[in-house]
């Protein structure tokens, strides 16, 4: 469905944000993840046509995006990370708006909308000003809009930022639902945003692709690396220096902690299955593979 | 101190690096450029009579100088003015306010960016005088004192109060946004007249400095004055001005210790505003209005005031004592988001009427009951005023909207809008229906005036009306398009209308002014062809910022 292809990104000053991505993206939830600074944004305004890349392809369904980017708008949905809105119209002007810019008819326009304020929760507010919004209604109504018209491609950059805890969860559970016919990609750098939802895991660092592989796969990659003891607090933090340490937990005799090492760190580790989040701090802190390689882990 | 001047420093920085600090820079060039003509043409900004000084430092200096206080105060205020909002807008002033930083250290840092920047395009300023002294070959003799002397004495005050004044607004907050652009615009220009009289308060613009020294110098050469009158502005004479020799502007006690006390009264100006800042505390400021991004916002709606404590579980507490109340049973949680999914399948269909209307809303909603009060008291007067003074009814008219106007082309980018906007299709319908409302708007506003040319079958009339309504809005489009913000079509718009109120034939675009009852101006025609070039301008604009998006 989705083709990028060499994608980079140089910016003014030569800030290479984007390096080189390659990847092919069809049905399915996709989570984009990576620490702050890795260039998912950048690449995600690429994908969604606000940023054209410096060098590259992206393709959707083989036509070229970045000569005409019609096409894809025309069937896609974006959440950025930061968005504003017209403070003086009211949630449903708002969307009635966007609506006429998606260039959909009335009729549908308005019983679409009707719904996604309701799967939103935001029936009873929308006949206030958007400036009376908190910031998680706000985050609401930009996701009411990705999904104005039904996308095909929808993109969402960080989308649970200012959403409740209930929310949040109900939230990727309504993306995993909607990525049954359709590409979603969703970028975080919170594991848990994906790790029960997403069909396919990317991971960019410093502008590159890391790796591009199913969630399985990833933590088959991580088997056999992740290893868990009862250390002394004082230890903790020459252990930091030796290993890559995914999580450390007070206990009522030291701290347990969980760490990444190809062999058996120390005496009286053990080895327990990885997580997501032990296969994601691997992955990144590993040197980056050769671009052939990267393709070549996808499953 | 130190705190002050790297608070002043940084905002300096932020600021001269944005373009639009090298489009001042050039304008600062531009500048020079006009206050030392070719000796040859006749264009001057500054004259006694037919007279000018022969290009010294002296007299480079002393006429540019002028010049920059004349233009720094009206102009620099815009170039200066929003530094308070916009460490609103980023944020930063979050991050200030929660420093041991004092109101009064905070303004005063800001004072003295404004006065940093405002010099730093006075310092081009001179530095084209320089080459401009040479380039025109009058005097080759470089005089470094002569020259700079008066950007000291005369045009370094004036950027004081410039930078103060520009304080007072971004604090205050019915004047930070467009509505200050335009009082300024009122304030600045009286007071920039009235600097230049004899005696004006604390020296005014220096302007009598300069003319009591060049009157001096020209009786001393026994040149004949006849009455003549010193003026700074730019004007077209009929031949070439003669010239005579200034040997320079003497600078006396009384000089400086009037200039000092305008610089000291600018210092106090600048810190006033301490007394109702707010500090960015939303509470006592109307900023929580302006559009937030949507996700730096605290997280999802209100919940119960639940406190984690030590052992995990949430207390509430009471509001009034403070004291933790009894947990009562949990509530259901209210929040219902993201239950079920749409079924309705949206299908495309016609869109330009509802566009049109989504941006009449954004056009409109703004406007206070306040405003339209005001558009129907101008309508009225409209209908009662005798015909032959409706062009000047007009006039009122289609100045009132200009705030609503300055939101064409800029309005999406001001409230962050854009970065929704940018992923949608159809680049074209969109700008199209923005420009159509502004029509409306003109339309609407100019609607009694029409209703009196139109009865008193006055064809002229009428087509330079469909001119104006056209022109507006097409020149709001394209300079809100190219400046992606409102203040240049503010500035530039009531610059034109000024000159129209004056007079000025060739800038009528509404048929204002006439002769013998006939149009002065230009035809109807040409301003419906330029509004099509401005529209055309917009288009372009937008559409080569999605190409090399």
């Amino acid at each position: 469905m989705l083709e990028l292809l060499g994608v980079t990104k140089v910016y003014r000053g030569g800030k290479r944000a984007v390096d080189e991505v390659t990847m092919r993206l069809g049905t399915g939830l996709v989570g984009l993840l990576g620490p702050n600074g890795a260039g998912k944004s950048s690449l995600m305004r690429i994908t969604a046509t606000i940023t054209r890349p410096t060098s590259g392809r992206l393709l959707f369904e083989g036509a070229d995006v970045v000569a005409a980017p019609n096409r894809l708008r025309r069937v896609l949905g974006y959440l950025p990370q930061d968005f504003g809105v017209y403070p003086h119209l009211t949630g449903r002007e708002f969307l009635t708006y966007l609506a006429a810019v998606k260039g959909l008819s009335a009729s549908s326009a308005r019983r679409r909308i009707d719904e996604l304020l309701a799967l939103v929760n935001l029936t009873e507010a929308a006949k206030r000003p958007l400036r009376t919004y908190s910031g998680g209604m706000l985050r609401r109504v930009g996701i009411a809009q990705a999904l104005l018209n039904d996308p095909r491609v929808l993109i969402v950059d960080e989308p649970t930022a200012g959403l409740d805890p209930e929310e949040r969860i109900r939230f990727r559970d309504l993306l995993s639902d909607l990525a049954g016919d359709r590409l979603v990609l969703l970028s975080t750098h919170i594991v848990s945003d994906i790790e029960s939802v997403a069909t396919e895991i990317a991971i960019l660092a410093r502008g590159r692709l890391y790796c591009h592989t199913t969630p399985e796969g990833l933590l088959e990659s991580t088997r056999g690396w992740v290893w868990q003891a009862e250390v002394n607090v004082n230890d903790i933090a020459e252990l930091r220096t030796r290993f890559r340490v995914s999580r450390a937990m007070r206990t009522a005799s030291g701290v347990r902690v969980r760490l990444l090492s190809p062999t058996p760190p120390f005496p009286g580790a053990v080895p327990v299955p990885p997580d997501l989040e032990d296969a994601y701090l691997k992955v990144i802190h590993a040197p980056h593979p050769h671009a052939a390689a990267t393709e070549g882990v996808r499953r | 101190m130190r705190v002050l001047v790297a608070l002043a420093v940084a905002d300096f920085r932020e600021r001269t690096r944005r373009l639009a600090y090298a489009v001042v820079l050039l304008a600062a060039v531009g500048l020079a450029w006009l206050a030392v003509p070719d000796p040859e043409g006749r264009w001057v900004i500054m004259n006694i009579g037919t007279y000018r000084g022969v290009y010294t430092s002296a007299y480079v200096g002393a006429v540019t100088a002028l010049a920059g206080a004349l233009w720094f105060l009206i102009g620099g205020f815009y170039v200066v003015r929003g530094a308070i909002p916009r460490d609103e807008q980023t944020r930063v002033g979050h991050l200030l306010a929660t420093t041991p930083l004092s109101r009064t250290g905070y303004l005063a840092g800001k004072f003295l960016s404004n006065l940093m920047v405002l010099a730093s395009m006075t310092a081009v300023l001179a530095v084209t005088a320089v080459v401009l002294q040479l380039l025109r070959g009058e005097s080759r003799t470089l005089n470094p004192v002569d020259l700079v002397a008066p950007f000291v004495v005369l045009t370094f005050p004036v950027l004081a109060i410039t930078s103060a004044a520009a304080l007072w607004f971004d604090t205050t907050s019915r004047l930070r946004a467009g509505l200050g652009n335009i009082i300024w615009f009122f304030v600045a220009l009286p007071a920039a007249t009235a600097a230049q009289v004899t005696h004006a308060p604390l020296g005014g613009l220096g302007t009598s400095y300069v003319a009591d020294s060049m009157y001096a110098a020209m009786t001393a050469q026994g040149l004949a004055l006849d009455g003549a009158e010193f003026s700074v502005g730019l004007m077209y004479l009929d031949h070439p001005p003669t010239t005579f020799h200034w040997p320079g502007l003497e600078i006396t006690g009384g000089m400086l210790l009037e200039r000092m006390g305008m610089v000291l009264l600018a210092c106090v100006l600048a810190l006033v505003p301490a007394a109702w800042f707010g500090r960015f505390d939303p509470a006592r400021t109307r900023y929580q209005e302006a559009a937030q991004p949507a996700s730096s916002s605290p997280a999802g709606a209100a919940g119960p005031a639940g406190l984690p404590t030590p052992g995990g579980s949430p207390v509430l507490i009471d509001p009034g004592t403070g004291l933790a109340l009894d947990m009562p049973q949990q509530a259901p949680s209210q929040s219902a988001s993201f239950q079920g999914r749409p079924r309705t399948v949206p299908v495309p269909g016609w869109r330009t009427g509802r566009l049109i209307t989504g941006e009449l809303r954004i056009l409109l909603k703004s406007a206070s009951p306040w405003w339209w009060a005001g558009a129907a008291t101008i309508a009225v007067t409209g209908l009662a005023v005798p015909v032959d003074n409706v062009p000047g009814a007009l006039l009122a008219a289609w100045i009132w909207p200009i705030l609503l106007w300055s939101r064409l082309g800029a309005q999406r980018v001001v409230d962050g809008v854009d970065t929704l906007l940018d992923a949608y299709p159809g680049v074209r319908p969109q700008l199209v229906a923005e420009w159509m409302a502004g029509v409306v708007l003109s339309m609407l506003t100019g609607a009694a005036p029409l209703l009196r040319f139109l009865i008193a079958q006055d064809g002229a009339g009428v087509a330079a009306w469909l001119g104006g309504a056209l022109v507006i809005p097409s020149l709001a489009l394209a300079l809100g398009a190219l400046s992606r913000g409102p203040r240049l079509f503010q500035i530039a718009y009531l610059s034109v209308w000024y000159l129209v109120v004056n007079g000025i034939a060739a800038f009528d675009y509404l048929g204002a002014v006439r002769h013998d009852g006939r149009l002065a101006g230009p035809h109807p025609l040409i301003i419906i062809s330029l509004a099509g070039v401005l529209l055309a301008g917009a288009l372009l604009i937008r559409t080569l910022r999605h190409v090399y998006r």
